[in-house]
C-alpha cells in the first residue's frame, strides 16, 4: 500500500470509539477520587442490558433499518417472563421463554418490514406503542398472584426454590467480574465473529451497502431482514432474562424506557452508519459502556440525575461533530 | 487568447497520483474533445476545474483571472458550467423552477415572480430552439429533454465554458443532431465546450480540437482535422490495443439452455436453444425486450408463461437463488446500481455471490478466498493493488472484471451478460471481448445483451434480434452487420 495515511491515524479513524471511551473514562477516574476494581466492574454490570440490546440494534442498523420497539419489547418480554417464572418456578423455562418471545416480537417486526415492505420506522414505532401498552395492561388484567402480588409491577415470588439461585446469577460475580458483564462480553465476541468472519455477516453488510446489488448476487433480502429483526428480538430476550435476574422484578411503565434511543446512540457512538453497511460490532460495546460511565460520572459529581440525558445528548452531538467536521476542517487547513 | 489554461496540474488520492503535470488549453469559441480511457484522469481534471477537488499543484487561468483557490460556487460565478452524465435535476419541480433554483426573481416583498421567470425561460428555449414547456414537471420530460434542460440552465446564467460529460448516452440520433446544432450555434457566439465522450464518430463530427490523456498524463493535443479515429484510439490506449479480429469458431456441445414459449414482463413467446460453448448476442432497440428477458431468466422478475430449462431441468420462476443453483449467472447492467457493493472490498465483492450458494458452510476461510481472488485477478488481469481495497477505488473496466470474477466464482455454466461494456473504455472493452471468447472456449455458454452491434459482430456465433418483445430474426455470425441488424430491429423488413 502506498497510502499516505499513517497507520496510527488510520487506526484512530477506525477505532475512534475507543478514544471516546478512554476520554470519558479518564474523566470518570478523576471525578470519582480513585478507581476501585468494584467501580470498574460495575460499569460492565450496568452496561449489560443496554449493551446487548444495542448489539441487536447495531445489526438492524447495519442492514439500513431501525428498530424503535426494543425498549418496549424489553418491558413486555421481561414482564411476561416474570409471570412464566412465577408459574413454572424454573429458570430454564424462563430463559427459553425470554428468547422465544423476543424472537416472536422480532418476527412480527421483521415480516412487516421484510415481506410487506413497510418502512421500519413506522412498523417499529407502532410495535413500540403496542408492546408497552400490553406490558402495562396485562400487569393489571391478570390475577395478582401471577405478578407476585404487586399492584403495578411484575414481581418474582421469592418463595420459589430457585429464587436465590436466579437472583444470585443476576447479581453474582466470578473472580470479581459480574456474571451479567460476562454474558455481554460473550455476546460481543460472538457477534464480532458473526459480522467479520461469516458469510451471514457479510450479507448483512452487503444489504446495508446496496440492497439492489445485494439481491442481484442472490441474497434473499426479505429473509435476511426478518432474520436480523429476529436476532434483535432474541437479544432483547437475553436482556429481559438478565433484567429480571438482576432486579427480580419488572416495572412495565419504566423498564426499558428510552432504551431504543440509548441503543441507537450507542450504535452511532460506536461508529456504525445509520444508513447501513459500515461499522464495527466492537464499537457498540464501547458506545454502550461510554454511556454507562457518563451515568457514573454524574453520580460521582453528585449532580442531579435529571441532567443525565442532556449530557448524553451533548456528548453524542460532540462526538459526531468531531467525526464529521474534523476531516473537513483538516482538509481546509491543508489547502490554505 | 485562450479562455482556459490549466498547466502542470497534479492531483493524488491517498498518495496515488491520478494527474501528473497535465495541461489543458481551451480557446474561445471552440469545442474541445477531452479523450482518454476510464481512469485516465478526465473527470478528476474537470472536478479540479470546477472546485470539487482541490489541486495539489499547477496553475489555472480562466478568462484572464488566475485562480488560486476554486470552489464550486466560484467556478459557477466565473461562467464554468458542468453538465454531468448523471443529471442533477429536481424531478418533482417544474422546468422553470429548476432553471431558477437558488436564483429566483423576486418582487419587492420577496415573493417569487413566477410570470417573469416563465417568460425568461420560454425566451431562452426559443433562442436555443428547444421545445420544452417551462411549466412542465421535470419528471414528465424525456431523458433527452432533461439533458437539453441541463444545458439550457447553464447557458441562462451566461456560462462561458460548458463541460459536457457524455451528453449523448441517452439520446437517439435525431436528438444528438439537435444537440449538436445547438452547440454549433453557441460556438459562433463565442461559448467554449469541453466535450467528453467515448463515441468516436460524434467527436469527429462536432469537435475542433482534442486533448488525450492516458494514465493521468497528457499524451497529445491537436486539431481534429489532422487526426483519424484509428490514430486517436491508439493514442488513448497506448501500445496495448490491437483492433484485429478476435472472433474464432469453436466446437459446441449439446443443448444446455432451452426457452420454450417463454413469456414475461416486456417479452413474449421466446423460443431459443443454446448449445454448450456458444455465444449468443441479443440485441434490439431500447425496450425491445432483450434486457428484460435476461432479468427474467435470472429470476429477478417473474415469468408469465412458458419454460426455461437448463441441462434438461426446468428452472422455477422468479428466484435468483434457484437460477444460480441451476448454474445461471448474470452480470447485470447499470453496474453502479446492480453490482457495486460500495462499502465492501474487492475480495468481499467477489465472494458474495458464491456465498449465497455455500451458505451452509458458515465460516469464511479468508486465505482460501484470497487464493481464489488471486487466481481471478491473474486470469482476468484485474488492475488492483490489494484485495482489501474498496471496490470504488477501481475504474469501471476493472470493477466489471471483479464482477465477472464474482460470477465465475459461482461455477456457473451459463453466463448472462447484460450490457457488459457499459461505460468502459476501448482498451478494457477489447480485453473483455477476449475474455468472453476464452470463457466460451472453456465450455461456458454465454448470452450477451448489448445495443452495440460491432460488439456482437466481434464475438457472437448467433445474434437474436428483438423487436417489440419478440425475437424477429436469428442471424448467423457472417450475417451480423450493423445494417442488417438495424433492419430487423426496426422491423423495416416487414413494412
Amino acid at each position: 500500500m502506498t497510502s499516505k495515511k499513517k497507520p496510527v491515524s488510520r487506526f484512530l479513524a477506525q477505532y475512534s470509539f475507543i478514544i471516546v471511551f478512554v476520554t470519558i473514562f479518564i474523566i470518570f477516574a478523576i471525578t470519582s477520587n480513585g478507581l476501585t476494581v468494584n467501580g470498574i466492574m460495575n460499569i460492565f454490570r450496568h452496561s449489560a442490558v443496554i449493551g446487548i440490546i444495542a448489539i441487536g440494534m447495531g445489526m438492524v442498523c447495519l442492514i439500513g433499518e431501525i428498530d424503535l420497539s426494543v425498549g418496549s419489547m424489553l418491558a413486555l418480554d421481561s414482564g411476561f417472563a416474570v409471570v412464566i417464572y412465577n408459574l413454572s418456578g424454573s429458570i430454564l423455562v424462563t430463559l427459553l421463554f425470554c428468547l422465544a418471545f423476543g424472537a416472536l416480537c422480532g418476527v412480527i417486526n421483521g415480516m412487516l418490514v421484510g415481506y410487506v415492505k413497510m418502512p421500519a420506522f413506522i412498523v417499529t414505532l407502532a410495535t413500540m406503542l403496542i408492546f408497552r401498552s400490553f406490558a402495562q395492561y396485562f400487569c393489571q388484567a391478570i390475577p395478582k398472584d401471577l405478578c407476585g402480588g404487586g399492584s403495578s409491577v411484575y414481581r418474582m415470588v421469592n418463595s420459589i426454590d430457585s429464587y436465590q439461585a436466579f437472583y444470585g446469577f443476576g447479581n453474582g460475580k466470578v473472580a470479581s467480574v459480574p456474571i451479567v458483564g460476562l454474558v455481554l462480553v460473550v455476546i460481543v465476541v460472538l457477534f464480532t465473529y458473526l459480522t467479520t468472519s461469516t458469510k451471514f455477516g457479510k450479507k448483512v453488510y452487503a444489504i446495508g451497502s446496496n440492497v439492489k446489488g445485494a439481491s442481484m448476487t442472490g441474497i434473499n433480502v426479505e429473509l435476511m431482514t426478518v432474520t436480523v429483526f429476529v436476532i434483535a428480538g432474541v437479544l432483547v430476550g437475553v436482556s429481559s432474562f438478565l433484567w429480571i435476574a438482576m432486579n427480580a422484578s419488572s416495572d412495565p411503565a419504566t423498564t426499558g424506557k428510552s432504551y431504543e434511543m440509548y441503543a441507537i446512540a450507542s450504535v452511532v457512538l460506536g461508529g456504525i452508519s445509520m444508513s447501513g453497511g459500515r461499522g464495527k460490532c466492537l464499537g457498540i460495546l464501547f458506545g454502550a459502556m461510554s454511556y454507562t460511565v457518563i451515568d457514573k460520572i454524574i453520580v460521582a459529581l453528585k449532580m442531579d440525575s435529571l441532567i443525565n440525558d442532556a449530557i448524553k445528548g451533548m456528548i453524542l452531538i460532540l462526538v459526531i461533530l468531531i467525526q464529521i467536521a474534523g476531516p473537513q476542517l483538516k482538509n481546509k487547513l491543508q489547502h490554505k | 487568447m485562450n479562455l482556459l489554461e490549466m498547466k502542470n496540474i497534479c492531483k493524488a488520492f491517498n498518495g496515488v497520483p491520478v494527474l501528473k503535470n497535465v495541461e489543458l488549453l481551451i480557446e474561445k469559441g471552440e469545442v474541445h474533445a477531452l479523450m482518454g480511457e476510464n481512469g485516465a484522469g478526465k473527470s478528476t481534471l474537470m472536478n479540479v476545474l470546477t472546485g470539487v477537488h482541490p489541486r495539489d499543484g499547477g496553475s489555472i487561468v480562466f478568462d484572464g483571472h488566475t485562480l488560486e483557490h476554486i470552489t464550486v460556487k466560484k467556478s459557477e460565478e466565473l461562467g464554468i458550467a458542468f453538465v454531468h452524465q448523471e443529471l442533477n435535476l429536481f424531478n418533482d419541480m417544474t422546468v422553470y423552477e429548476n432553471i431558477f433554483i437558488g436564483k429566483e426573481y423576486v418582487n419587492r416583498f420577496g415573493r417569487c415572480d413566477k410570470k417573469r421567470m416563465v417568460k425568461k425561460a420560454a425566451e431562452l428555449f426559443e433562442r436555443l430552439d428547444v421545445k420544452i414547456d417551462p411549466l412542465e414537471k421535470v419528471e414528465n420530460l424525456k431523458t433527452s429533454e432533461k439533458q437539453l434542460l441541463e444545458i439550457s440552465k447553464a447557458l441562462f446564467f451566461d456560462a462561458k465554458l460548458l463541460i459536457l460529460d457524455e451528453p449523448t448516452t441517452s439520446l437517439n440520433n435525431e436528438e444528438v443532431e439537435h444537440l449538436f446544432q445547438i452547440i454549433r450555434n453557441l460556438k459562433k457566439q463565442g461559448t467554449s465546450f469541453i466535450f467528453i465522450s467515448h463515441k468516436m464518430p460524434e467527436i469527429f463530427q462536432i469537435s475542433d480540437r482534442y486533448t488525450v490523456f492516458r494514465n493521468g498524463e497528457h499524451i497529445a493535443s491537436g486539431l481534429i482535422k489532422d487526426t483519424s479515429p484509428e490514430q486517436m484510439t491508439s493514442l488513448m490506449v497506448g501500445s496495448a490495443f490491437s483492433s484485429k479480429d478476435v472472433y474464432e469458431t469453436r466446437p459446441t456441445g449439446e443443448v444446455v439452455l432451452k426457452l420454450a414459449n417463454y413469456s414475461g414482463p416486456g417479452f413474449a413467446n421466446i423460443n431459443l436453444e443454446v448449445k454448450k460453448g456458444q455465444i449468443i448476442g441479443l440485441t434490439g432497440l431500447q425496450g425491445a425486450g432483450s434486457s428484460e428477458l435476461m432479468q427474467c431468466m435470472f429470476g429477478a422478475t417473474c415469468a408469465e408463461g412458458g419454460s426455461m430449462a437448463v441441462a434438461g431441468k426446468e428452472v422455477p420462476y422468479h428466484s435468483i437463488h434457484q437460477a444460480m443453483k441451476a448454474g445461471v449467472a448474470m452480470l447485470a447492467s447499470n453496474r453502479k446500481e446492480n453490482s457495486v457493493i460500495g462499502d465492501m472490498s474487492l475480495l468481499e465483492n467477489m465472494y458474495l455471490a458464491e456465498h449465497t450458494l455455500s451458505a451452509k458452510h458458515f465460516h469464511i476461510h479468508k486465505q482460501k478466498e484470497e487464493k481464489r481472488f488471486e487466481k481471478y485477478k491473474a486470469m482476468l488481469s484485474i488492475k488492483a493493488q490489494s484485495s482489501s481495497d474498496s471496490i470504488l477505488s477501481l475504474s469501471g473496466g476493472n470493477q466489471q472484471k471483479v464482477f465477472l470474477a464474482r460470477w465465475l466464482n459461482t461455477n456457473a455454466d451459463i453466463l448472462l451478460l447484460d450490457n457488459p461494456t457499459q461505460g468502459i473504455d476501448v482498451g478494457a472493452k477489447a480485453e473483455i471481448y477476449k475474455l468472453i471468447l476464452e470463457l466460451a472456449r472453456e465450455g461456458k455458454t454465454i448470452l450477451i445483451n448489448t445495443l452495440e452491434i460491432p460488439e456482437i459482430q466481434k464475438i457472437a456465433d448467433y445474434c437474436a434480434v428483438f423487436y417489440d418483445g419478440r425475437i424477429v430474426k436469428i442471424l448467423e455470425h457472417e450475417e451480423i452487420n450493423e445494417q442488417t441488424v438495424m433492419l430487423y430491429s426496426t422491423n423495416a423488413v416487414n413494412v
